[in-house]
């Protein structure tokens, strides 16, 4: 899976080229709006990652000259400007997803797993790891081929681990996937707790490994 | 009191002593001039009756003769050449007044005897003449007066109009809007230097609120992409397995702490945005769905504290605010409720087309309602996820879509109420 990552800061583009890489896509640069149309006109990407505000150019006009291309990459845009007309207009134009900065890199490669879940099968696709097979379709989830039953947060939680597995997944990262902007209306990270002890215990009883390893102090870890 | 009512007002008591003065002018100008004119026929007719003794007194050597108008007595003094004339005031016994007379007295000789003649004319009555006078100078003056309000109501028509026309419009101004609104070109050279300094005034207002509204949000953008960075690279950081305990707890408060810093430059880029009306009210969003909305995204939330939710809400509950700012204004006032409730507590949720209003139990004490609402005034320790900004910012977008925001606190419930303004 190649990604471009059009990003102006030097710093910002490589974590995210670090993180990404580590997941396993393969990871393409540009640093401004010349080096982007350049690059989706001469290679083929699955999914491009793009920041508004570019030198010489916008980002906006990057998401337009691949609509034109006609382009199957899945796009998501990155900004620091969290403007309702920005994201509405990045959406008109063919965007896949919008993402405020500044923002957990695993919620970053949690959305670009999607987009390409989406983009390359149409949503007909199985996600597999060990013996735990996922129909994203029909929102199923077999362990060993049985059916285990979650709730919604479970089930948004077994995704995104999946997305980010072997990697550390902060509590703060997880409540801002589960419940948005309004994450600190939540008062403490103590629910995220429930969530993922239910999970784990539901995987458990159907005859699955614990995968969800707790990182004392900092988070968890999938796989 | 309108402008031109008090120019009216001053007009008219200008002309009252002006009218006054003219009055007695005319009274004394009257006056001398009817004095002039008995005198001349008091003297007429003495050269008359002179003419007529001479002829007629040949047999009669002595005259006496005494009534009101017309005295001949006989005299020692001795004659006069010129005869005297002055004003007095004789009695009228059927009036029970004195009335005016000129008279006209002089010593002549007819035949070698000296007379007294003394004649006498009534002048028209002072009384009369005062009367005349102030008539005609109150019907004149009320002719001016119908004149006066009749050039008022034309001139207001129209030589104001066009102060009126720009008056309307900065009543009518908004700060989000100043550069539509221009000021045109009169006939009138006063009103052209104000609409004008008014021009002058909105274009700089704009520009000034422009830049200010641009300023804040470039600074709260630019800080984004530096935070962006660093919480990426903790991120990142949080991965390395070689790291310590102790180490990662470290770098796990400060990837939070900055997390916290972001929100923080999130909620005054909003209060800013809110303060600046950069949410227009296009719809009216149904209140009771995006309570449902957010009843269902902190339903685990509610369930955790095992809280109990009483609603009461018509089906449809249209409000004008921006869909955003709805969103906002539920998800902050009813977080809160879940967030300060305890376990087995109460919500209760209120909701129509003219008030919203949410109560919940709670360990706090009553707030005083003055400082509820500012922003950094934390009632709570032990929150160490709040920002102090969330009442604050339900308060900023009641205060900039007229909307009252009252708070009270009875049986132990604090209770947030919200009705759309007048």
């Amino acid at each position: 899976m190649k990604v471009l990552i059009i990003e102006d800061e030097p710093a910002l583009r490589a974590n995210i080229q670090e993180y990404l890489e580590r997941q396993g896509y393969v990871c393409e640069l540009a640093a401004d709006y010349k080096q982007a149309i350049d690059k989706v006109n001469e290679f083929d990407y699955d999914c491009v990652v793009a920041d508004i505000s570019l030198p010489l150019g916008s980002g906006l006009d990057v998401v337009k000259e691949l609509k034109l291309l006609e382009s199957r990459a899945g796009i998501i845009i990155i900004s620091a400007k969290d403007s309702l007309e920005d994201k509405l207009s990045g959406l008109e134009l063919g965007a896949d997803d919008y993402l405020t900065k500044p923002f957990h890199l695993s919620e970053l490669n949690a959305r670009v797993n999607a987009i390409l879940r989406r983009k390359n099968f149409d949503g007909n696709t199985t996600i597999n790891f060990s013996e735990i097979t996922i129909k994203p379709a029909s929102k199923t989830v077999l362990v060993h081929n049985k059916s285990i039953t979650l709730t919604g947060k479970e089930y948004q939680l077994l995704l995104y681990f999946i997305a980010n597995q072997h990697r550390v997944v902060t509590k703060s990262a997880l409540a801002g996937h589960l419940w948005g902007d309004e994450y600190d209306q939540a008062g403490s990270y103590d629910f995220i707790y429930t969530h993922i002890k239910n999970l784990r215990k539901k995987m458990l009883e159907a005859g699955g490994e614990d995968y969800i390893k707790t990182v004392y102090g900092t988070g968890y870890r999938f796989g | 009191m309108k402008l031109l009512t008090k120019t009216t007002v001053y007009f008219l008591l200008i002309m009252l002593p002006v009218f006054a003065a003219g009055a007695f002018y005319l009274y004394t100008k009257f006056n001398k001039e009817i004095k002039h004119e008995t005198d001349e026929e008091l003297v007429n007719d003495k050269l008359q009756w002179m003419r007529y003794l001479d002829t007629a007194s040949v047999n009669n050597p002595i005259f006496s003769i005494s009534t009101p108008e017309f005295n001949l007595q006989p005299t020692e003094k001795a004659a006069q050449s010129k005869h005297k004339l002055k004003g007095i005031n004789i009695y009228q016994e059927p009036e029970n007044t004195y009335a005016p007379f000129r008279q006209l007295s002089q010593v002549i000789t007819l035949h070698n005897n000296n007379y007294e003649l003394v004649l006498r004319k009534s002048l028209i009555e002072k009384d009369d003449l005062i009367k005349n006078v102030v008539f005609v100078m109150l019907a004149a003056f009320a002719g001016l007066f119908l004149f006066v309000l009749l050039i008022n109501w034309l001139i207001s028509k129209s030589v104001w109009k066009p102060f009126y026309q720009s008056l309307g419009k900065i009543q009518r101004l908004q700060l989000n809007k100043m550069e539509a609104t221009v000021f045109d070109h009169t006939v009138t050279h006063e009103f052209n230097q104000l609409n004008a300094a008014l021009n002058n005034m909105t274009t700089r207002i704009h520009n000034d609120y422009t830049s200010i509204k641009e300023l804040t949000e470039d600074a709260a953008h630019e800080m984004q992409t530096p935070l962006a960075i660093a919480q990426s690279k903790l991120e990142l950081l949080l991965q390395d397995d070689t790291l310590s305990e102790a180490q990662l707890q470290s770098i796990l408060i400060s990837y939070d702490e900055l997390q916290r810093l972001s929100k923080l430059n999130h909620n005054l880029l909003l209060l800013a945005k809110i303060e600046n009306q950069q949410y227009p009210v296009t719809e009216q969003p149904n209140l009771c769905a995006v309570i449902e909305k957010y009843l269902l995204l902190f339903e685990e939330l509610i369930r955790e504290k095992d809280l109990i939710i009483y609603k009461e809400m018509t089906d449809h509950a249209p409000w004008p605010l921006h869909p955003a700012l709805a969103d906002i204004m539920v998800s902050n006032l009813l977080g809160n409720a879940i967030k300060y409730n305890y376990p087995n507590g109460r919500i209760d949720i209120r909701v129509n087309a003219n008030t919203f209003s949410i109560a919940n139990t709670s360990q706090l004490p009553e707030i005083p309602a003055d400082i509820l609402f500012q922003r950094f005034k934390k009632q709570n320790t032990g929150y160490t996820n709040s920002n102090g900004l969330g009442l604050a910012i339900v308060k900023k977008i009641a205060d900039s879509y007229r909307l009252q925001l009252h708070y009270s606190f009875k049986n132990g419930e604090h209770v947030i109420t919200v009705t759309p303004g007048l």
